[in-house]
């Protein structure tokens, strides 16, 4: 804290629950109110308190920098309370106790949806001037019983902080707040667990969260979640929006949620969608359910069999992006039908000058589009393979299974393990 | 799919549950009791009363409804960012209390149940408390909701207990839509147990959260109205019958009774064997549905409130706090009616004295919080609507008081 120019001293350490309806007195003494709010301003990535809401319906608040003191027997001011020296809430700034106690936040470190006990909010001097800096949420057990009036019982216990930089919240501040933007702490997250939490949310919550995520981070959270919850996502929100996360997700997954969703629906939306990729969904979701044809992604690594090794990996880093796996390349005559595969690892130890042709294996284990899934389980077992190839009987190559879409039939799924949320009801069984 | 009326029943079908299941819960083994002794001591009279209790319940239910619907959130949290940490506190602190009761109270609905079918407590309890525990812990949600939706069809039973009873159908007809009233005190205590075991403040938790999870919208929500008043009706029918049965019967005899064990027990001879069996068959469905719901919805709610990690999709090191407090509610209930001797009467009055003291402010909050525009918007109560809810809630809060009164100057 040292390397700014003046010394940074802390002259209080709080908690919100405990400043909260302090009296507020003026220079004499007097009592002229008590802590009701904080109003805080957004400065860069955190906030900073501008005011004190001190009565109860006045919707003035005392600038803080009004403030001479602060302890723990209440607030004392510089001069008297007048009405010119109050200002009203400012459209960039906020109540902090009203937005942010009790709310639900994530806390991005642990991946988890949290409920605010308490506000951390420190006392601080730089030179002349005072801040009081709210620096981090409470959300532990201490926390709970402080407001409780019991934290003595919790006295042992370390607080249970998440910093401003680690949690996201999910209340709206203010529309104005909304444009100043603040980089999203969420591309920190695993899909997986951002999958996770976003089922956690409630549906309001979900469609709003997935609507502020980037196009890419919010399909790839879609991918990991489960069917159902996706169903839930699409539906409610605006068409538009859906298909354009339809697109970014995966052709295989986009596939299996449209065929969720009621007809006229599902047209809708692949009517808004690139129609190449619409395209690509429309001949998944041909494929009954349960064969390798509704398994397959078409995103697979294609190339001519006449190019050189030292060729390929230009293309290599072209295709790679879209590609469900980059292990095995697979090689086609300019009709797609499947000549031979190559493996990154052969593609990697052989000469520069070599044309795919000659090194390709061309001993092929695929399925038909109509093979039932227990068929592609068993050759990537028996095989060790990452990725199966679906070839129609005329040699025609039409789309990959790979391993991680084969385990998700192996492993029983999550949901099945009954949540509680689906004891609740009966959606399932009705449908 | 075609037909527009088709379409519409498949989507009420698909929305259906919420209102129904709670309803049916809520005709647990405390409520068969209360209903029987309201039979027996009462006789048709009292059957009056259901027709105002299943308009204060759909209105009270309509309105968790909606708020779920609209927030996506439910009570307990609404109470807890709207009232604080603290009332939230003490609201979940009765809650608790007051389920915790009623758990033990269907845990002694299985044990007379099953002795009634000549099997000890100390085995029925044992085995029901861990069948209890590990269908909602280890079975797969797929035959959990077939198990329950089969026991919803069971309550069904008392309908035909009931027509076994042989009552007087011009009697009952006149009886349902004529009120009679009086200031005798074993009336008013009757009565007002019978308005107080329907309408209870842990359903109100229940039936929102139930609405939240299913994730039920405003564009939806019609159907959810007709979930509500289907269940509604529903479980007030079976009440009725519960009454017909025990007042064409033990009432037109004399028989007096303080349990439901007593009534199955008393209907044998004058009913049939057959009437008995059913009506003991119902109690154990009744009680074992209820006990599996309340241990574990309570659980959730509290854990919920405080930010606590819950849910049976976690593991046991991830909600520890949850898996506990679940675990603690199913033993403690159970094992305390392993106490030999111990009183049901008394258990029953304690949870009523405290559900009593809840169910004020649980409706005063749901009022404060349906009529915020800005939790609610548009949908806030209209004008009618809040007159309709007020007047059923001020009776509500009077009997709730009676409750309270009765049940600590009866003691």
């Amino acid at each position: 804290m040292n390397n700014k120019k003046e010394k940074v001293r802390v002259l209080g350490d709080f908690f919100y629950s405990q400043i909260h309806r302090l009296p507020i007195f003026d220079h004499e003494g007097l009592r002229v109110g008590e802590l009701r709010d904080l109003a805080i301003r957004w400065e860069g990535n955190t906030p900073e308190v501008t005011g004190l809401k001190f009565a109860k319906g006045v919707p003035q608040h005392i600038p803080v920098a009004q403030v001479e003191t602060l302890n723990p027997g209440g607030f004392q001011l510089k001069g008297s309370l007048s009405a010119e020296s109050l200002i009203p809430l400012q459209a960039d700034e906020i109540y902090m106790g009203k937005w942010l106690m009790d709310k639900q936040i994530i806390d991005i470190k642990g991946a988890k949806l949290v409920r605010v006990n308490d506000i951390k909010v420190l006392w601080l001097q730089r030179g002349e001037r005072k801040y009081l800096l709210p620096v981090a949420v409470d959300i532990g057990l201490r926390g709970l019983a402080r407001r409780l009036g019991v934290e003595f019982i919790f006295k042992k216990r370390k607080n249970h902080f998440v910093w401003w930089q680690s949690m996201q919240h999910l209340e709206e501040k203010t529309a104005n707040l909304k444009l100043v933007s603040e980089p999203s702490q969420l591309d920190k997250l695993h899909p997986a667990d951002l999958a996770d939490l976003i089922e956690d949310l409630d549906y309001k919550k979900r469609t709003d969260f997935i609507e502020d995520l980037d196009v890419e981070t919010a399909a790839e959270a879609m991918a990991e979640m489960e069917l159902d919850t996706q169903k839930e996502i699409i539906e409610l929100m605006d068409s538009q929006t859906a298909s354009d996360l339809l697109e970014e997700m995966p052709p295989d997954e986009a596939a299996d949620l449209l065929g969720e969703l009621p007809e006229e629906k599902a047209d809708e939306l692949l009517n808004l969608m690139e129609p190449e990729e619409a395209q690509e969904v429309r001949e998944l979701m041909e494929h009954e359910e349960d064969t390798a044809g509704a398994l397959m992604t078409t995103e697979f690594m294609a190339l001519p069999p006449e190019i050189t090794v030292a060729d390929t990996f230009p293309r290599l880093r072209k295709l790679a992006a879209e590609a469900e796996t980059i292990y095995y390349l697979f090689i086609l005559e300019e009709d797609e039908t499947l000549l031979g595969i190559v493996s990154l690892r052969e593609l990697l130890i052989s000469e520069p000058e070599a044309r795919l042709e000659s090194i390709m294996q061309t001993r092929i284990v695929s399925v038909l589009p109509d093979d039932p899934h227990e068929r592609v389980t068993e050759l990537i077992d028996k095989y060790g393979l990452l990725a199966l190839p679906v070839v129609e009987k005329n040699g025609k190559m039409l789309g990959i299974i790979t391993v991680d879409d084969v385990l998700e039939i192996l492993l029983p799924d999550r949901g099945s393990l009954e949540t509680f949320s689906n004891f609740f009801t009966s959606k399932r069984a009705l449908k | 799919m075609k037909s527009p009326i088709l379409r519409r029943l498949f989507l009420f079908l698909a929305i259906m549950g919420p209102g129904i299941i709670t309803s049916n819960v809520d005709n647990d083994a405390g409520g068969i009791t209360t209903y029987s002794v309201a039979g027996a001591v009462l006789g048709y009279k009292i059957l009056w009363v259901f027709l105002p209790v299943i308009v204060a319940l759909v209105v009270i239910q309509e309105m968790c409804t909606r708020m779920g619907a609209v927030t996506g959130k439910g009570l307990a949290d609404l109470i807890r960012e709207r009232f604080g940490v603290r009332i939230t506190f003490y609201a979940m602190v009765g809650l608790l209390l007051g389920n915790l009761g009623n758990i033990m109270s269907e845990f002694a609905g299985v044990a007379a149940s099953m002795e009634l079918f000549g099997v000890s407590k100390y085995i029925s309890l044992p085995v029901a408390a861990f069948l209890v525990w590990w269908l909602v812990l280890r079975w797969s949600f797929k035959v959990v909701e077939r198990v329950f939706l089969a026991a919803c069809l069971v309550y069904f039973c008392y309908i035909v207990s009931g027509y076994l009873a042989h009552p007087n159908w011009g009697e009952v007809a006149k009886a349902l839509v004529v009120p009679s009233f009086s200031f005798d005190s074993s009336y008013l205590v009757i009565l007002v147990g019978v308005i107080g075991t329907t309408i209870a403040p842990w359903m109100q938790f229940y039936i929102q959260s139930a609405v939240v999870e299913k994730g039920i919208t405003v564009k939806d929500y019609i159907y959810t109205k007709y979930d509500v008043i289907v269940g509604s009706i529903m479980v007030n029918l079976v009440a009725v019958f519960i009454v017909i049965c025990c007042a064409a019967t033990l009432h037109l005899k004399g028989i007096k009774i303080e349990t439901a064990k007593e009534a199955a027990l008393g209907l044998a001879p004058l009913a049939g064997a057959g009437a008995s069996t059913l009506f003991a068959i119902g109690l154990l469905n009744a009680s074992l549905f209820s006990a599996s719901i309340l241990p574990l919805s309570t659980a959730y709610f509290l854990c919920e409130a405080f930010g606590i990690e819950a849910g049976v999709d976690k593991s046991w090191r991830e909600a520890p706090a949850f898996y506990w407090l679940y675990t603690i509610l199913i033993v403690v209930g159970a094992g305390l009616m392993l106490i030999p001797n111990i009183s049901l009467i008394a258990v029953m009055f304690w949870s009523q004295v405290l559900n009593g003291v809840m169910l004020p402010f649980v409706l005063i909050f749901m009022l404060k919080l349906i009529n915020n525009k800005d939790i609610m918007g548009d949908h806030v109560n209209t004008r009618t609507f809040n007159i309709i809810s007020w007047v059923t809630v001020v009776i509500m809060i009077t009997l709730s008081l009676l409750i309270v009164g009765t049940s600590i100057f009866q003691a």
